[in-house]
């Protein structure tokens, strides 16, 4: 990304109608931390076309497998899977060279957090939590444990289907970019006020993993594809 | 052809504790101290009704102390202080309070000193950015914000160096943010 072609970069606002609403009906914590004055809008300088692209020499970024503390370790409890996807800008040209940041549950709907009070296990083989660089073709790739459910204790009622949390630091302050990625076919799913909190199926399809290829061998797994499309396009040239 | 942006969502309750520790401190990079007037950048996050907003994620972007940037779009990027991070992270505490140590930007083209902040977390489905403005000189973005909000964008001096800028997410005396 750091071709001359990334110098014209241009940003779009966001089309609501492929993103998640804001405020969201019974996710409470929206309702009082949303603002509820419109959003001002600015002109883009240097400042929001810039962002951190120095983060892969702050972190130590390497392969990822969150399933086990070292090569020779035991793994983690849980249906080993394979995560692969790429990232690309508008034009799907590759963002490479950024920092992708992952976390999630372990097998049993647990993390590694003080703030998590759910009255299940710890798996001491399972780290839940990496960093990892994009290749020159934008592609990612983790090892991992499909996460459990996990119930959100304040809400009474909701459980969080089984899903994995993306961060990624982008090229420019512009497309800074996190979400959350859910299994195919899973029950919760359906009442989920998060992913339900896209206005059409279409847009929900995209936070959802494609099962890939099931592999047998030293290593038996089960593939999970998602891509991601960050914000920025190339300007069209001005015609002479 | 034009591909469709991916759909964003909440970094929820649990993002990482260790993901933002080791980042408050942008005033020290490979060893060397950052130029410039170092500062201690902190406030609280608060919701709807004044109450704390625990847990937040801060991200703080922001130019050198002459006004560079660490970016291959900054035509001066090769003289961005090698002893500063432009990039910050930084999670509130149970009082909402966060705290970086930073350094007050240089000014540059048609920007006044300025750091772009973002608020992630539980509620927040997207990113809410704003800036923080050092004073209310002339600036392209400070000028698009109502004159009686702009005040809101001040970092408010409290001597020692301690510089204070409450988000107030919600509610009375709200934040001006931006369209991300
Ligand atoms: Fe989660």
């Amino acid at each position: 990304m750091m071709d001359d072609s990334t110098m014209k970069i241009d940003y779009a606002p966001y089309d609501d109608a492929t993103q998640t609403l804001r405020q969201i009906d019974k996710y409470t914590p929206s309702a009082t931390r949303v603002p509820s004055a419109p959003l001002i809008e600015r002109p883009l300088t240097l400042s929001e076309r810039t962002g951190p692209t120095e983060l892969v020499s702050k972190w130590n970024v390497g392969k990822l497998d969150l399933c086990r503390l070292a090569p020779d370790s035991p793994r983690a409890l849980g249906q080993l899977i394979h995560v692969t996807g790429r990232v690309t800008d508008e034009d799907g040209a590759p963002v490479s060279s950024v920092v992708m940041e992952i976390w999630q549950a372990n097998a049993s709907g647990k993390y590694i957090h003080e703030l998590d009070d759910h009255r299940a296990p710890l798996d001491p083989n399972f780290t839940g939590q990496g960093r990892l660089v994009t290749d020159e073709d934008g592609r990612y790739e983790v090892f991992t444990v499909k996460p459990g459910a996990y119930p959100v204790l304040y809400s009474g009622w909701w459980w969080r289907p089984p899903h994995i949390h993306f961060s990624i630091l982008g090229t420019s302050w512009m497309n800074r970019f996190i979400t959350q990625i859910f299994f195919p076919g899973e029950v919760l799913n359906e009442k989920d006020l998060l992913l339900n909190g896209v206005p059409s199926r279409d847009v929900r399809d995209r936070l959802i993993f494609k099962p890939t290829d099931t592999v047998m061998g030293d290593l038996s797994y089960i593939g999970y594809q998602r891509d991601f499309v960050l914000r920025g396009h190339r300007q069209t040239p001005e015609l002479p | 052809m034009k591909q469709i942006v991916s759909p964003g969502c909440t970094t929820g309750p649990f993002f990482p504790v260790d993901f933002s520790d080791g980042s408050e401190d942008l005033s020290q990079r490979n060893g060397l101290a950052a130029k410039g007037q170092h500062i201690i950048l902190t406030g609280h996050v608060l919701e709807l009704g004044g109450k704390p907003a625990r847990n937040m994620v801060v991200e703080i972007w922001q130019a050198d102390a002459s006004g560079i940037f660490r970016h291959p779009l900054d035509p001066r990027q090769q003289d961005c202080d090698p002893g500063f991070w432009c990039w910050g992270r930084a999670r509130t505490d149970a009082d909402g309070v966060y705290r970086f140590t930073t350094i007050i930007p240089g000014a540059y083209e048609d920007r006044a000193p300025h750091i772009n902040v973002a608020i992630l977390g539980i509620g927040l489905t997207r990113p809410l950015v704003t800036n923080i403005f050092f004073d209310a000189r002339a600036d392209v973005v400070f000028e698009c914000v109502p004159a009686e909000l702009r005040s809101r964008l001040l970092a408010k001096p409290e001597g020692d160096g301690v510089y204070r800028f409450d988000v107030i997410l919600r509610g009375e005396n709200e934040t001006p943010f931006f369209v991300e």
